[in-house]
Order: C-alpha cells, then structure tokens, then sequence
C-alpha cells in the first residue's frame, strides 16, 4: 500500500490513473471485445425520410421486425398525461420515419459480410411526406408522423412568473432566433457485444454506454428478462457527451438476436450511422420579446421556443427535458422577474434528438445573450455594461422560472473576465481598420440536481440518488465501487482523492471500478454534470464509515481512546502509538477474535448519497471571445477565448480545466463549424466528417481558464459540477464578436456562424 | 461501412496493365479511392495498384521540366522536389492537401487522375503550364493539364490508360507564382481555388477550381452559389492574379 | 494468405482483400490501440506507422502492407520519443476519453522526429485532422512542445 500524505488531495492536481492504460493503446473499448462464435450486426437502414414499407426480398440472415424474437416497447418522455408516445421500434414495423432508421438487421461472421447482405435486401417504400424542419411539421394541414396525434407536437408547455403582458416596458425588443442541429460525435462511435453465458444464464452486455444500470432495467423489460439474467458492462468509454445515455435500437435488436440464436453478437457503429441515425441534438428555434427599461434593466421575457425531436422520442425521457430546460433557463443570470414562455417539442422526420453536453442551456444562453447584445445596441451602452447593469449581485437568488442560484459573485466573475483581456489594445486595432471585435456571453449550470428537480419535470428515471461501496480487502488494499462511469472526467482519479482524504491514504491505494452492473451498487451513471457531486457524496460518504469502524478497531488495539485515534500516512495513530492499517483489515476479515466486543466482522461500507440540494448547485462562467473577421470571405477567426468561472471547490483543477477546455471547444463547434443539414425531403447532408465538421486545433487558440472559487454549501468539500458549462455560453459569446468586429448591431440570430451566415448579415 | 468485396490484382508489369484494368480501377494512393469504396459509392469488380510499376516514382529534371512520377508521395513533394522556386511553390500546395499521414500515401497521379473538382493538384498543375504523360502498355503519348481534364471526375484517360508522370515546365528567371486555397479548415477540400503564374513579359496565366474542374480563367465556368463565386474573386485577386 | 510483419512480429493471415489494415491488426492480431474513428480518413485514430511514416490504417488495403513493416502504438512501447510523449501527456492532461490517444501520439512522435514541434503554432498546424472531442486540444499541444524539448 502507498501512504503519503495523510491529507491535502482535495485540491490538488493529481496526474491521472487513467491515463496510462490509454497512453500504452491498452485501454479496452467495447469494440475491443470478442467472444468465440461471434456473428457481427449491420443494419439495412431506411434510404427515405417518411414511407410506408411494402414488399421485401431479403437473404438468409436478415431479420425484419417481428423477427429477433419478443420486444415490448417502453413508453418514453415525461410521464405526464400530456406527452404523446412515440415508440421506437428497434426494427421499423411498417412505417419509416427518418432517413437511417434501422428496417433489416443482418448478421454475419464478418461486417463486410453482414453489409453485402444488406446491399441484397430489395425493400419497397411507399413515398409519405416529409417534414424536414419544424414550420413544415407545424404548417397547417401537414400530415401526421405518428398515428393518432393530432399535430406534429410531442407535447408543449408553458412557464409563467410574474406578470409579462402588466409591464408596460418602455422597450421591446423581438428576435427570431435558432440554433444549428449537432451530433455529439464522441470519437469513439456507439460499439457492442452481447455474449450469453451459458454457465450463469446471463446475457451480458459490453456496451458502450454512460450508464449501464439503467440501460439495463430497460432492457431488460424491453427484452422480458429479470434485470438478474442481464449484465451491462460498459468498458473504457471514448466519449459520450450525452449520445451515449439513451436506449437505443441497437442494443435492443443486438441482444434479442443473441438471446434468440445463443450467440454473441457485435455490433460496431460507424460514424455514417452515428451521424445519421444517432442520437442528435440542439435545433432550437425562437421567437422572444424581451421588455426593458430605458436604463437597459431587464424586466421580462415573453414568447414561444419550439425544439426539433425527431421521429421518436428515447427512453427514458426523450427531448423533452429541452424545451422545458431552455424555457425555464431564459433568464440566465440576471434578474428577469418575468418569464411567460410556451415551449414546443416538434416531431419532425429527422432522427431522433437525445441529450448533448449544455442540454437545453446552450439554446437559452444564445437566446438571452443575443437579446443582451440587442438591448445594449438599443439604449447605447456596451454589452459590456448591459451585463454589468442586469447580473444578479447577490446570491442565493430565487429565479423566476424557481431555480435556485446557490453560491457566487456574478459581476466579480464579469470583472475577472475582463480583466483577462487587453480591451484597449483591441480597441485601438479596431480603430486601424482591422476586423477584430470581443464578445461576451455568461452562463449558469445547474449541476447536482436531485429528486425533486427530476421529479417536476416528470422524468421516468428520477436520478436523485448515488451509491458507493468501499471494501477493504484483508490486506488493507481498497476498492471503491460505484455506479457512475467515467468516460474521460477523471473520475477514477477524483473519488479516489475523495476517499483517501477521508482515510488518510494516497489515492493510489484505492482501485475505482465502475460501469459493471455485475459489481457495483445500482445508481444512473455519468450525465447532467452530476457524478462528482453524487459519487463523490456517496465515496465520501462510505469512506467515513468505513474510518469510523477503523478507529473502532484501533482504539482497541491500541488501548486508546476512540475520540483520539485518527488515520494517517496508512496508519492508525493515538498519539504516539500507531498501527498499519492493514492489521486492522486482517483482523476484521481473517482473525476476528481479535476484534472487539460486539463489533461484527468485515470491513465493507455502501452509502447512498442523496444531495441536500435537490434543485442543484449552480456553477458559472463569463466567457469572452476574440474573433478577427475576413470580411471578404467571411471567415471567423479566434484569436483568443477566455473563461472566467466558478465551479465550487475544485477536487483536481487539472481536471476541472480540462472539463472547461473540452467544453468550451464544443462550444465553438456549435458556434462556428457544427451542422447536421438535410434537404427539404429530410436527405442528411452530413454523414461524415468531411461534411461535419469538428474543431481541430489549428484552428483554435489557446482557452484561458481562470477560476473563482465559492463553495458550495452543502455538496462533497462544496464542490459543484463542471462538465457542461463550457460548452453553453461560446454561441452567444462568438455571435456577439463577429458583430463588433464588422461593428454591426445584432444581426446574427443562429448557429452555426459560418461565412455564408456572417456574408449574408453584411450590408 | 466495409467495402463491397474486390479483389486486388498486383502487377509491376506495364504491358499486363490494359488487360488487368479491363474491369478494375486503377489504385493509386487510395486515399481518395478507399473512402469513395468504404462509402460504397464505388464497387469495382478489382483494383490494380499502381505502386510496383517500375518508375512511377521517379522525379528528375528532363528537357526543361520537372518529371514527377505520378506515385509520387503529397509529403515528398511537400519536403522538397525539384529545383528552386519551383520547389517551393509545389511544396506550398501539397503541404495544403489534407493531412499529413494522408500526404504519405496520397499520390500527385492519383489526385490528377481522379480530378475531384475541389482538389488541389488539377488546378495547381493547370497553372503551371504542366502535361500529364500517358501510358498504356509501352505506349505514351502527352497531354497538356488543360487537355487532359476533361470535366468534374472526368480526363482523356482511355480505357487501359494510367498516368505515368506529370512534366512542369521549368519556370523562367523572374516568374513568380501565386496561389490562394480557400477551405473552410485547414487541410479541407476548397471552395475555392486558384494559380496564377506570372511569367516576366506574358500575361498571368489563372487556373481555377470550377464546377467543370480546373480551368483556365476567363474560360472557367462560374460556380452556381453565389458564395462560392465570390471565393473564387477573392481566391484569384489573393493568389496574385 | 497475406504475410504482415507487425511491430517485428511475421504473421501469415487468410484475409479478404478489402480488408483494412486497421481493421485486420484489430480483429485478428488484437492490437487494438489502432482505434477506428470514422473510416474516411478524416479523424486520425487509426494512425500507425507503415515503414515509419504514419499513414491512416483505415485506408490501406492490408494487402499493400506486405513487404512493408507495420508499427503500431503497441511497438512503440520503448521508442525514447513515445516515452516522453507519454510523460508530458500525462503532466498536461493531454487525453480524456483516451480514444484519440493512440492517433495522436503516432502523429505527434512523427512531428517531433520531422523537427515541426517548435513552436504552438507549428504543432497546433501539423496536428490538422487529428481530431480530439475531449480536450480541447491545449493540453495536447503543451505536451508536444514538452516532448520535443
């Protein structure tokens, strides 16, 4: 066993654990994984938008619905009486509703195999409308996607606060505004294997996934199997950023097959699939009326925002959580005391739309910031001080739409990103004609939200909860178990920094496993910014029960008092007196008659972490963007980003910079690069990377991160979650640049800013 | 995304060439080819590397031109060829072309012969008063780049026919040459594209990207987006026309 | 039968010949530090040495790799380059995910030998199309800069 420092890892940039498995090739993904007599999976997948499937001619080896044995859909999106179901099917059962829905599943020893017997299959369609966007979904007399609906909405809502319509607002200001369809292209596509083991009579899993206990309940009922008889692993995990943490057709068909043949099956996504039937996401529209004082003061917004779905709608909750979330998150992180937003879910013959790093949050903060920008073009200040004017100054504030802003100082944040620029030099560039020009965007993330958070937006799975085992082994060797996964968050590294505070150990001397439903306590897995709060909670939570039966033990061995036994460096001391701590675990395990009076053996502890907060902790930022125009090409070039943020107690700043940088680089795809197009029949136009196109790095400069550091009141060491925030507020931040730098008003209404968008803004 | 099957049909022989191409593509690099059949938007019956054919990487100095064998490497030619300045100017556009592990397979006879109405080498060649030399068997015959291609995806290729090199002339004391790619990122298929050589007492010859592939401006037909017709102003006035 | 020589290792393996090399050093020598990203050639994971020059595994009919020598992360395991790479990947935090990791490196030991890791705009220009989703790509280029010191 390592010990070290007894204390001081909260804090501390430790190198991580995971990267050496990674930086030898040696890390496993799930397309790493074999079985002996694995057949590989390829779908024939729908080539039009909308049509009803006719005749098929297929080979031996292709199977159509109704074929890979029983399936019973899951209803998905909120559990409210509201919400219209669309059901996924994992083969189409009559009807295709987007272009790459999975009609035939093929099998083969190989995939190239697998694919020529695709390319056999003849499939008649009957051409049905399309609707490629949310206008034609919602134009009057279009036809319906999904029987029985009586338009194309999944469902609509409405978040109301004071009183909009009585302000009587000096200022008005409406704007249309939209943000581009994304993929959340993690660089690992989606991968799997379903292996049954005969000696168990399980079917077990090897997936590519955020959270493999709760892929595996409704799997499990998808496939009428008790949740006993199923086991998902998800491996190394090379990305998810939200695309991994939906039930997709896949795996359902992928299992079923196995179960039906008793064979592993694989099946490896490639990045055409993943960009044309995986999870997708963003594509929000607006139309906002913000009302507004002469001062600049931001009174209240009013409108409608409509969210492009897709076909279907994913289990558990479908999109839903979008609109709702970019409806109530209007408001950012100013004082708007009025809110009356009705939001939209559309259905449209798209794929269907999943979570994506910043959900719903990215939308609101380019719709707000965008109305900032217009507002402080309309009473002639500058965006700068339009923030300044309409931050909320002092926290916890209770917002309009009733979230909570726990902790934080957001002017101080604004100040601090200012700081970081070099405005008057900027300025004087700008005034020797060059095209440069800083915007500024700012963002709230709620992370660590809890039941009920989960509950009022009618989740089917209510994420409210995290549990950890920590076992030491009778060698005094630790590991910690839990539910969630990491999938390069660091968390393999962070909780064990978190359990070897609490016990006095260097964090190597805790193995993390995670992502086995075979071996760790059920709990949901890594999204929604949530692991480090919940996990860490439950870890910390476990440690300090398994420390306190430690002392128990030692205080009796070394003949002290309990209240003065701590441990340290791997020991237990009292005073002067001390033991190794593995004396204590062998006792406890192998020899425990030597243990106290009453004291049961085993040293083994699961907490379940609940968070006191349950509407969140908010995490925030001030991010400011540097962008130098080619006013002939229209090309944006960054010249500088920065980031001002807060994100609690940091656990690893090396981590949580690394969170800020990936996120915010996403952010700037969104922003400038990213776009799933279609034709008007609902054709993609980006199926690969050539097409869509992710930033690289020379195109982007370096992300300078500074960090404010207001603790949480109540989380693990006060610590809040830091995963998405980035990727939020670069949209509005860029938009806003672009402008200044052609010294325009506020012109541009939607991502991605590409040269046609900033040419055709010119005058 | 696999392949439909092919087979591979291996020669270093040119006189068995025509006949193996008789219902196969010719592979060159494949770094444009490969993606075009994992895709399958191509399923050729059989392909025939090009590679073990003798000389077709050879790069000399014959009768005032550059001779470059057409398997010649985008990352050779990016690391130098050839005498100054035109070994700058050929490293400059092949150092833009993709990536650099894709550079090192990535051929200039492929990427001629391909004629990808958005790739570099056409357009660059085009510019430099350049032919492309033709065999079949142990016959050869030589075409100007602006004979040779013909249209988008299309060049006087006959059928049994491969390029062998690519000759460019050797530029005269004094000729400067300009060349502007627009993409939307590094190493991304253009816009926009355009060469301009100047030589002293002649007027600028411009080559450009255009929807027929590369021409000779004013020929050139206009692109039809109005975005991509704008590019294509700034690409030739950057390129120093 | 195809004869491959992989990290100093023959093997003579029965494949089609549209199998990739990436594909075949994957699923029947189980070197699976060579990642497949996107098939096209446009993510840079499957990046591997043919005769020492990285070149995308994705794209190479594992046909034309005979008589070529094949090196993958897996052989670079004592190259002094790759050691230090591995070093200043992890002091930077270089690799989240992990999956762009093997890629990247192959990519980034090829700058640093080609002499164009002096400056962060020069390794963040020869890094075009080596594509990362997690990092951002600053930690990645401090730690190239650092290799190459």
């Amino acid at each position: 066993m390592v010990a070290m420092e007894a204390k001081g890892w909260i804090g501390a940039s430790v190198p991580r654990r995971e990267d050496a498995r990674h930086l030898l090739g040696q890390g496993v993904f799930a397309g790493d994984v074999t079985a002996p007599g694995m057949l590989e999976l390829a779908f024939w997948r729908s080539p039009v938008a909308h049509g009803r499937i006719g005749a098929v001619t297929r080979p031996a080896g292709v199977f159509g619905a109704g074929e890979i044995g029983p399936v019973t859909l899951l209803p998905a999106g909120p559990d409210m009486p509201g919400f219209r179901q669309a059901p996924y099917p994992p083969l189409a059962d009559g009807v295709v509703r987007f272009v790459g829905q999975p009609v035939l599943a093929a099998l083969a020893a190989t995939r190239g195999a697998a694919e020529d017997l695709c390319a056999r299959c003849e499939v008649e369609i009957a051409p049905l409308p399309a609707f490629a966007d949310v206008p034609a979904a919602l134009a009057p007399g279009a036809a319906v996607l999904h029987p029985g609906w009586a338009d194309n909405r999944y469902g609509s809502g409405h978040v109301k606060a004071g009183d909009v319509a009585g302000l009587d607002a000096p200022i008005r200001i409406r704007r249309k505004l939209g943000l581009g369809r994304q993929s959340a292209a993690p660089m690992e596509p989606r991968a799997l294997i379903a292996v049954p083991d005969r000696r168990t009579g399980e079917l077990v899993l090897h997936i590519s996934s955020q959270g493999p206990h709760v892929l595996r309940h409704a799997l499990a009922a998808m496939l009428g199997l008790p949740e006993s008889r199923l086991r998902v692993v998800a491996p190394d995990v090379g990305g998810g950023f939200g695309a991994k943490n939906r039930l997709m057709p896949e795996e359902v068909v992928a299992c079923a097959l196995a179960l039906k043949l008793d064979r592993p099956i694989r099946w490896v996504e490639d990045r055409r699939e993943h960009l044309m039937a995986g999870a997708q996401a963003r594509e929000h529209l607006y139309d906002l009326t913000l009302h507004a004082t002469r001062d600049g003061i931001a009174l209240g917004i009013e409108g409608e925002l409509w969210v492009d779905a897709g076909a279907y709608a994913l289990w558990p909750t479908g999109a839903f959580a979008e609109a709702g979330m970019a409806a109530r998150n209007l408001g950012g992180p100013y004082g708007i005391a009025h809110l009356d937003v009705r939001h939209h879910t559309v259905a449209t013959t798209k794929p269907p739309m999943g979570p994506y790093r910043g959900v719903g949050r990215t939308g609101a903060c380019f719709a707000i910031e965008r109305l900032m920008d217009a507002l402080a073009d309309e009473v002639g200040v500058s965006r700068y001080e339009i923030r300044r004017r309409n931050l909320i100054a002092k926290l916890p504030h209770v917002t309009a739409a009733g979230m909570t802003l726990d902790t934080g100082d957001y002017p101080a944040a604004l100040e601090a990103c200012v700081g970081m620029l070099d405005l008057p030099a900027l300025e004087a560039r700008r005034a020797a004609g060059e095209r440069v020009g800083v915007g500024f965007a700012i963002y709230t993330e709620q992370s660590g939200h809890g039941t009920a958070e989960w509950a009022g937006r009618k989740a089917r799975v209510v994420p409210g909860h995290e549990t950890a085992t920590l076992r030491m082994h009778p060698d005094g060797s630790l590991t910690l178990l839990t539910a969630i996964h990491n999938h390069g968050q660091g968390l393999e590294t962070t909780l064990a920094q978190i359990v070897a505070e609490e016990l006095g150990l260097h964090p190597e001397a805790i193995a993390v496993r995670h992502g086995d439903t075979g071996l760790s306590p059920f709990g949901f897995g890594t999204f929604a910014s949530r692991s480090l709060v919940f996990a860490g909670g439950a870890a910390k939570a476990a440690a300090e029960m398994l420390g306190a039966k430690l002392r128990r033990i030692a205080a009796h061995f070394l003949q002290a008092d309990l209240a003065l036994v701590e441990l340290r460096g791997g020991r237990a001391w009292a005073g002067a007196a001390s033991l190794p701590l593995v004396d204590l675990a062998h006792a406890a395990t192998m020899r425990q008659e030597r243990l106290p009076p009453g004291e049961p053996p085993g040293l083994e502890a699961t907490a379940d972490y609940c968070p006191p907060e349950d509407a969140g902790v908010f995490s925030y930022g001030v991010h400011a963007a540097v962008v130098r125009v080619d006013a002939e090409t229209g090309a944006v070039a960054l010249e500088d980003y920065c980031v001002a943020e807060d994100c609690g107690t940091m656990i690893n700043p090396m981590i949580v910079d690394g969170q800020v940088k990936g996120g915010v680089v996403q952010g700037i795809g969104t922003a400038l690069t990213e776009e799933l197009r279609f034709d008007a029949e609902a054709q993609p136009l980006s199926t690969t990377f050539a097409d869509y196109r992710l930033p690289d790095a020379p195109s982007l400069p370096e992300i300078r991160v500074l960090h404010l550091v207001t603790p949480a009141r109540c989380t693990v060491h006060g610590a809040k979650g830091v995963g998405e925030g980035g990727a939020i507020a670069p949209p509005a931040a860029i938009a806003s640049a672009v402008e200044q730098a052609l010294g325009l008003g506020m012109v541009v209404t939607a991502t991605p800013v590409t040269p046609r968008r900033v040419l055709s803004v010119l005058p | 995304m696999i392949p439909a099957p092919f087979t591979l049909r291996r020669t270093a022989d040119w006189d068995a060439l025509p006949a193996l191409l008789e219902d196969a593509l010719p592979l060159g690099g494949g770094q444009s080819l490969m993606p075009l059949l994992a895709l399958r938007l191509a399923e050729p019956a059989a392909l025939v590397p090009l590679r073990d054919l003798p000389g077709l990487s050879e790069i000399a100095e014959r009768d005032g031109a550059l001779w470059i064998g057409a398997g010649v490497t985008h990352a050779r030619i990016e690391d130098g060829i050839g005498p100054v300045p035109l070994r700058e100017w050929l490293s400059l556009v092949a150092s833009g072309i993709a990536y650099r592990p894709v550079r090192n397979l990535g051929t200039l006879g492929g990427s001629l012969a391909l004629h990808d109405p958005a790739s570099d080498w056409p357009v660059a060649l085009l510019a430099l008063g350049a032919s492309a030399v033709l065999r079949q068997g142990d016959m050869r015959r030589v075409l100007l780049v602006e004979k040779f291609c013909t249209g988008a995806f299309a060049t006087a290729l006959q059928p049994g026919e491969v390029i062998e090199a690519v000759t460019i002339p050797i530029p005269a004391t004094g000729t400067r040459f300009g060349w502007c790619k627009l993409a939307p990122a590094p190493g991304a298929f253009a816009e926009a594209l355009a060469g301009v050589l100047h030589a002293p007492g002649a007027a600028p010859r411009i080559a450009v990207a255009s929807p027929a592939g590369a021409r000779l401006m004013p020929e050139a037909p206009p692109p039809d987006d109005p975005h991509l017709a704008r590019l294509r102003d700034v690409a030739i006035r950057r390129a120093g026309a | 039968m195809t004869r491959l020589c992989v990290n100093g290792e023959t093997h003579d393996l029965a494949c089609e010949d549209r199998d990739s090399l990436a594909g075949v050093l994957r699923d029947r020598l189980g070197l699976t530090a060579t990642r497949i990203g996107c098939q096209h050639g446009s993510c840079g994971a499957c990046n591997l040495l043919l005769d020492g020059v990285p070149v995308r595994g994705c794209l190479v009919p594992v046909a034309l790799a005979e008589g070529q020598a094949v090196t993958t992360l897996e052989g670079l395991r004592d190259d002094p380059v790759m050691i230090r790479l591995r070093e200043a990947f992890t002091a930077h935090h270089a690799l989240q995910c992990g999956y762009c990791t093997a890629g990247m490196l192959v990519a980034a030991r090829d700058l640093i030998l080609r002499g164009r890791a002096t400056s962060a705009a020069e390794v963040r220009a020869g890094l075009a199309g080596q594509l990362c989703r997690c990092t951002g790509y600053d930690g990645i280029v401090a730690a190239v800069l650092q290799a190459a010191q």
